[in-house]
């Protein structure tokens, strides 16, 4: 064995060769991905704000002024972190924060189920009880919320992606296969 | 290319430019990391400065209000129920088309007062904010004492959800029909009289913790939106 064959032995197996030339391209995928959640989410709610904090009194958490002020700062706060994962600025710290954010609404909406409330997530705009005779989606709420914490997981492991603002600044800095933030 | 992998044969200045990378690295993680956050918090204010400003602030309710601005009263018997309908809301019309006659010979019985909330829980369903327009007219309608009568003339010309509603001069002819004159009643949805009233309505209906419409109280308590349900809460109520 040649020293050269050892080095390129030091990554293993053909899989895992092919599983670091994807990783990026998934990584940038998973970052639009969970930008196009948080923009929808945003987007959806930004234009009620009075409804968007009815929403969120609808789970009977929070005090009504409380909710009120959460219900209108949540659109906002998801349209910017929304642009801060489409222009990949600061990827872990964002994904750390969707991740805790989603964690956040996981347990909101078990919480509503648990209690027997009928009502909307209010995820995607909407809110509030359901009509009679409709039933409340919590498991496929929950199910859509667990699968947007995967896409956040992934980026709170590996956030280095190609094509964003983390990648432009670090270009003169960059040590090769580094995923350190 | 081989004393790259062998950490052993790194010359010291490649040591040295590695570490001040590193350092780089560090410092500019730190400060996007400020920058997100900062984006985040000032976004958070935004919101909550928007929707302070959108208070609903000063409104005057129209004739017939109860003392707190929040609904239309009927009757003045001595149950209360109350009752929250979106006139864009199609439950909401069932339930009127099923309970509102009802309603009405109970307020007739003398014994109920029936306290109406058009809140504006859906403008989301229409593209010109029917709930909120439809509302604020039927305070207009509420103004010239045919509150109910105008309620009614709209659950009948319902706009389907999704839609744009029906439009001022729509709401203007619901009202004539009804025997309304016009012109006064044109201004006052011009003039968006009632708006702020609407606002006050749905707010507070919100902090009472209704949040769906329709939504009946008889005597306070919460009960199946149906003329069977009312009649028998209201009989247990001992009226």
């Amino acid at each position: 064995m040649t020293v050269t064959e050892r080095t390129t032995a030091s990554t293993p197996a053909p899989g895992h060769r092919r599983w670091r030339a994807a990783r990026p391209w998934l990584g940038t995928a998973a970052r639009l991905g969970l930008a196009a959640v948080w923009l929808a989410a945003g987007g959806s709610k930004v234009g009620d704000l009075a409804a968007s904090g009815r929403a969120v009194s609808a789970y009977k958490i929070f005090p009504y002024d409380l909710a009120v002020v959460i219900g209108a700062a949540l659109p906002f706060v998801e349209l910017a972190l929304g642009l801060i994962l489409l222009v990949g600025l600061a990827t872990r710290l964002a994904a750390g924060i969707s991740a805790a954010l989603l964690v956040i609404f996981i347990a909101g909406i078990a919480s509503a189920w648990a209690r027997g409330l009928s009502i909307d997530c209010g995820c995607f705009g909407s809110g509030g009880d359901l009509a009679a005779g409709q039933d409340p989606t919590y498991g496929t709420e929950l199910l859509r919320d667990v699968g947007f914490l995967v896409l956040a997981g992934f980026l709170l492991v590996w956030p280095r992606t190609p094509v964003s603002v983390d990648a432009a600044l670090g270009r003169d800095t960059r040590e090769e296969e580094s995923d350190d933030e | 290319m081989s004393d790259r992998n062998r950490k052993g044969q790194r010359r010291p200045a490649r040591v040295v430019r590695e570490q001040m990378a590193r350092e780089r690295r560090r410092k500019r993680t730190l400060w996007t990391s400020v920058g997100a956050v900062i984006v985040l918090v000032i976004a958070g204010l935004i919101g909550w400065g928007v929707s302070a400003s959108q208070d609903a602030g000063d409104f005057t309710p129209p004739g017939g209000s109860n003392p707190e601005g929040t609904g239309i009263v009927l009757g003045s018997g001595p149950i209360n129920i109350d009752v929250y309908e979106d006139f864009i809301c199609p439950i909401c019309r069932t339930f009127e088309q099923q309970a509102g006659g009802t309603l009405d010979q109970l307020v007739a019985q003398g014994k109920v007062r029936v306290t109406y909330h058009p809140v504006a829980f859906l403008n989301r369903f229409s593209s010109t904010e029917y709930s909120t327009r439809s509302s604020a007219a039927s305070g207009c309608a509420a103004q010239s004492g045919k509150f109910r009568e105008y309620a009614k003339a709209l659950f009948d010309r319902q706009p389907p959800e999704g839609s744009a509603g029906l439009s001022d001069d729509q709401l203007v002819e619901a009202a004539t029909s009804i025997g309304l004159a016009g012109d006064s009643f044109r201004n006052c949805v011009r003039e968006n009289t009632f708006k702020k009233w609407t606002e006050h309505v749905t707010d507070e209906a919100a902090r009472a913790g209704v949040t769906g419409t329709p939504t009946v109280l008889v005597a306070g308590k919460q009960v199946q939106p149906s003329a069977e349900a009312i009649t028998a809460a209201v009989a247990a109520a001992g009226g």
